[in-house]
């Protein structure tokens, strides 16, 4: 991240530099290779890969992770210093993108693949925090900055926005965001997703891609539009979905037999961990953190509304005028004529 | 298949119903479609030459991981299956069982081969490397871990307890939860064997579902 900062601005004009054209090509070839080289060694020697390497390597995960990265971290520099995103903005995304490719890659998964509030977690980190932390990232504009024109181009089609578009009206997104937890979680339909290879990506995928969705449309910033829904629909979202994930959640918890036998046919990674305990956890896991995470959310829905407000044209009329000077001396805000805060000292 | 799991009668997150798809008397579960086809090349313990899943093309595969040293699971595991052997009668020569070791440490060919001599013929021991073994279990979703000695823990294996089932082209069919149990269903179990020995092969709708 730094280095993106520092190395934009020295090498704009290097050919091999970060921003250089050759780069945009070598960098993203380098991957590619990288990605072969883990994919071999994944293939033929899973039992000697270090836990922080594919356990089972997907060409999906992988450059659907670095990628974007790489993107950002190009876009960043391409950028003007004002119009990238702050440094804590993008060691959000750094850290959201690294905690998705976490559980869905590294030896996690194994983990994930055999204790049930493993797998929990390993939802709440692809769903809730991991595309919580890439939202709070702002990272589209550097991304789109440092993605080839081309695909630039593609992904932001006319066709595509209007295909995303239904998916962004408030209450569908909250519905899909709730509705696929609930739906993998369905006794049969969890079975299936966690034996068959195919639907586990499947399962993944949708949560993760749902996951940004959500959060992305939630934690924007701006008011409406540009934003696809207002602040009080943002927060209705953000707040909407924590009951049903508490029904679901309650409904594991006190599920009085062992819903999720696979992992009892397949082995569990804690086998002196009863499967009803472990289910216990998992519904915990389902029930708390989202619900936490939900608040956070509020809270800073709630803080961009009130810089959208304090940022809006102040009221031309003397007497609004002078009656907000009036109000700056309890609210704290800046006196909209000095745009200085008065603080009790500055009382007469 | 009696246990087979059907999503249409997913019984939703009902923590009161029992699903149907996981009654108590489910003994094999259907895994068509959902599982990978038989893959491995292992050392076969009668002799010591390797094998590969298709030396065993014709036959019915049982797929089962476990350790001789095992106090309990693999025992009584392939006790019944020998059980179900048993019930198949002239049947029985055209079932492999195939009994993975994941303790190759310690499970030497020699030993393997008088282990599952104890069960039944047609129970074929297998030895795999490191590498091959991690692949067979992630493909199949089994988990093993193998935990030496140390001062305060004892030699500790783990395994899990699914045996699967492979038709004759080697394609998955059947999981059975787990044979270890002192009253497991073996009439149950040997019916669902017997279906796929006689290949009453998917009609049309089994053959479309397949692909979902």
């Amino acid at each position: 991240m730094t280095a993106s900062l520092s190395l934009g601005t020295a090498n704009r004009s290097h050919a091999w530099g970060v921003t250089g054209p050759r780069c945009a090509w070598a960098v993203p070839f380098a991957l590619v290779v990288v990605g072969a080289a883990l994919d071999l060694a994944s293939t033929e020697a899973p039992a000697a890969m270090p836990v922080f390497l594919p356990f089972d390597f997907s060409w999906f995960a992988w450059l659907g992770t670095v990628l974007p990265v790489w993107w950002f971290l190009r876009g960043n520099a391409l950028l003007p210093a004002d119009e990238r995103p702050p440094p804590w903005r993008q060691a959000a995304f750094l850290l959201g993108m690294a905690a998705i490719w976490a559980v869905l890659q590294t030896r996690y998964l194994y983990l994930a693949e055999h204790e049930f509030f493993f797998n929990r977690i390993q939802h709440v980190v692809m769903h809730h925090l991991g595309p919580f932390l890439v939202a709070l990232g702002l990272a589209g504009d550097p991304i789109r900055r440092g993605m080839p024109r081309r695909i630039a181009g593609v992904v932001t089609h006319r066709l595509i926005r209007r295909a995303i578009a239904p998916l962004q009206q408030p209450f569908v997104a909250a519905f899909l965001f709730v509705g696929l937890v609930a739906l993998w979680l369905i006794p049969p339909v969890h079975f299936r997703a966690m034996i068959s290879d195919r639907l586990f990506w499947i399962m993944n995928w949708s949560m993760v891609l749902d996951g940004l969705l959500f959060w992305c449309m939630v934690l924007d910033p701006r008011p409406a539009p540009p934003a696809r829904a207002g602040y009080g629909a943002r927060a209705a979202m953000a707040v909407g979905v924590i009951f049903p994930q508490i029904l679901i959640g309650a409904l594991i918890v006190f599920a009085r037999y062992d819903i999720y036998p696979y992992y009892d046919f397949c082995g569990r990674f804690f086998p002196t961990i009863s499967p009803r305990y472990d289910q216990l956890v998992g519904g915990m896991v389902v029930w708390i953190p989202p619900a936490m995470m939900s608040v956070i959310a509020l809270i800073l829905v709630l803080n961009h509304l009130r810089r959208a407000e304090e940022s809006a044209p102040r009221p031309l009329d003397p007497r609004a005028a002078r009656m907000e000077a009036l109000s700056a001396r309890w609210t704290g805000r800046p006196d909209a004529r000095t745009n200085q805060t008065t603080t009790r000292d500055d009382l007469p | 298949m009696r246990g087979a799991i059907s999503l249409a009668l997913a019984g939703g997150l009902t923590a009161t119903a029992r699903p149907a798809a996981f009654a108590a008397a489910a003994q094999t579960i259907d895994v068509r479609g959902l599982v990978p086809a038989l893959a491995f090349a292992a050392t076969d313990a009668q002799s010591g030459k390797t094998v590969t899943a298709a030396a065993f093309r014709g036959k019915i595969v049982l797929l089962y991981l476990g350790y001789t040293n095992c106090p309990d699971v693999c025992p009584l595991t392939l006790h019944n299956i020998a059980l179900i052997l048993h019930r198949l009668g002239k049947d029985r020569a055209d079932v492999r069982v195939l009994f993975v070791t994941v303790d190759p440490n310690r499970d030497s060919l020699a030993v393997l081969r008088r282990y599952t001599a104890l069960f039944a013929p047609e129970i074929i021991g297998l030895r795999l490397g490191p590498n091959q073994l991690a692949r067979l279990a992630r493909r199949y979703r089994l988990a093993y871990s193998v935990s030496p000695a140390t001062a305060s823990h004892p030699y500790e294996v783990l395994h899990s307890s699914a045996v699967y089932v492979f038709d004759r082209t080697g394609a998955a069919r059947l999981l059975i939860p787990s044979l270890a149990s002192a009253t497991p269903d073996l009439p149950g179990t040997t019916a669902d064997l017997e279906r796929l020995l006689h290949g009453s092969s998917a009609g049309l709708l089994g053959r479309l579902t397949r692909h979902f």
